[in-house]
Parts: C-alpha cells; sequence; structure tokens
C-alpha cells in the first residue's frame, strides 16, 4: 500500500498537470494529452515539467494543432491554412500562439484557447476562430 | 457613397482579411483600423467604440453608411454596397 500521489507533469501551454506514466524518464517526448503539445519530460524540484523542443516554430503549432484535433475528434476546414498564417502571426506580434481573432494574450488564449478546452466545439461545433469543428 | 466605409480589425484574423480582400477586389476605397496594432490608448478607444456599435469584441466590424456589418460577410457587404 502506498500513499504516494500519482506523478504529474506540468505543461507550459494549457499549464495544466497530467499523469505520469509508466516508461516514461528524463528526456522522453510526450504530448500533452490535454492540449496536444509536444513536451520533452525535465525533472525539477518541484516535480516534472515538460519543456516546448520546437518552442514558436511552426512545427509546433502545427503538430500542437493536429495532435489536439486527433486527440479530441475534431477536423478542420478549408479556413486551416489561413487561421494557421494568423497563429504564426500572432506568435511574431505578441510572443506566442493566441487566438487569431482575439484581442487577448494570456495564457488562457493559447491555442488551443481555454474555452475550446472547456467544450466550446462541442457546444457550439466550432471554436470561436472556426479553426477546430466538432465532426459531423 | 458620401463616406468611406471603416472595417475595425485584427492584423491576424483570416475573416478580416477576407473583408478588406473583398473590399479591394471591388475596388471599394475605405479606411481601416487594425485594432490589435494600435497603441494602448487608442486601442481602448477603439474596442470601446466597437462595444458600442455592435455590442460585442468581434472582427470584423464594417460600417458602410447606417449598416453595420460583424463578421465576414460578403452578401451582406454586397447589399450594403449595392453590388
Ligand atoms: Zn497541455
Amino acid at each position: 500500500m502506498s500513499d504516494a500521489k500519482p506523478e504529474r507533469v506540468y505543461c507550459p501551454v494549457c499549464l495544466a498537470r497530467f499523469k505520469f506514466q509508466e516508461g516514461w524518464k528524463e528526456g522522453s517526448t510526450v504530448t500533452c494529452p490535454i492540449c496536444g503539445q509536444k513536451l520533452t519530460l525535465r525533472r525539477t524540484p518541484e516535480g516534472w515539467v515538460g519543456d516546448r523542443p520546437d518552442k514558436g516554430t511552426e512545427k509546433e503549432i502545427r503538430e500542437r494543432a493536429e495532435a489536439y484535433a486527433r486527440l479530441k475528434g475534431y477536423v478542420f476546414n478549408e479556413m486551416k491554412e489561413e487561421i494557421l498564417q494568423g497563429l504564426l502571426g500572432k506568435n511574431r506580434r505578441f510572443g506566442d500562439f493566441y487566438c487569431p481573432c482575439r484581442m487577448e494574450h494570456t495564457p488562457e488564449f493559447q491555442c488551443p484557447c481555454k474555452p475550446t478546452r472547456g467544450g466550446d466545439v462541442d457546444r457550439n461545433g466550432k471554436c470561436y476562430c472556426g479553426f477546430f469543428w466538432k465532426s459531423q | 457613397m458620401k463616406e468611406k466605409p471603416k472595417v475595425y480589425a485584427l492584423s491576424t484574423c483570416p475573416y478580416c482579411k477576407r473583408t478588406k480582400r473583398f473590399l479591394e477586389e471591388h475596388k471599394i476605397v475605405y479606411d481601416c483600423v487594425d485594432v490589435d496594432l494600435l497603441a494602448d490608448n487608442k486601442q481602448d478607444e477603439a474596442l470601446e467604440e466597437v462595444e458600442k456599435l455592435t455590442g460585442r469584441r468581434s472582427f470584423p466590424v464594417v460600417i458602410i453608411g447606417k449598416e453595420i456589418i460583424v463578421g465576414h460577410d460578403e452578401d451582406k457587404l454586397r447589399k450594403a454596397l449595392k453590388l
């Protein structure tokens, strides 16, 4: 019997902590099950954190969006590439991949934004920017 | 048309880009404000204006005479511009 709490990994994109899985170790590449971000595991005195190996690159936001859509069973439409360009513009001008159709530049509006992670797509059929869509 | 149409947009928003492109393709001369690129005090003013006009902070907003169009909507643009 162990009363040790399961270890968790901090995701710097969605700011959540997800469960550490067996077989993972320092330097492992994993995907955040909440936002789809690819992370490299690092142990710190405060616990496991994930680093963003391709931080701020087109590769990063493409992979994150694809992984998030896969996790949730969402799809894209013909606006996908234009929205990705908007996300890249946000990163260039405002420092990270914030919703291209919003004015807010705070962590909760990092794509996929908090309202999206909170179920907006399931409720409304799409996210605020029309990037992620519920599949028919 | 007496007054030039006015567009409130975000520089990164693809729907705003489509609205601007539509106006340009139809040779419409318009004023445009990219709200996200304004300095802080100007930005607050523009956001207040958008909220006063539309009740929300959603982009693009196109003002054509008395007509206010929120979102990229080519049918509404055509109608308001009598294209
Ligand atoms: Zn995450």
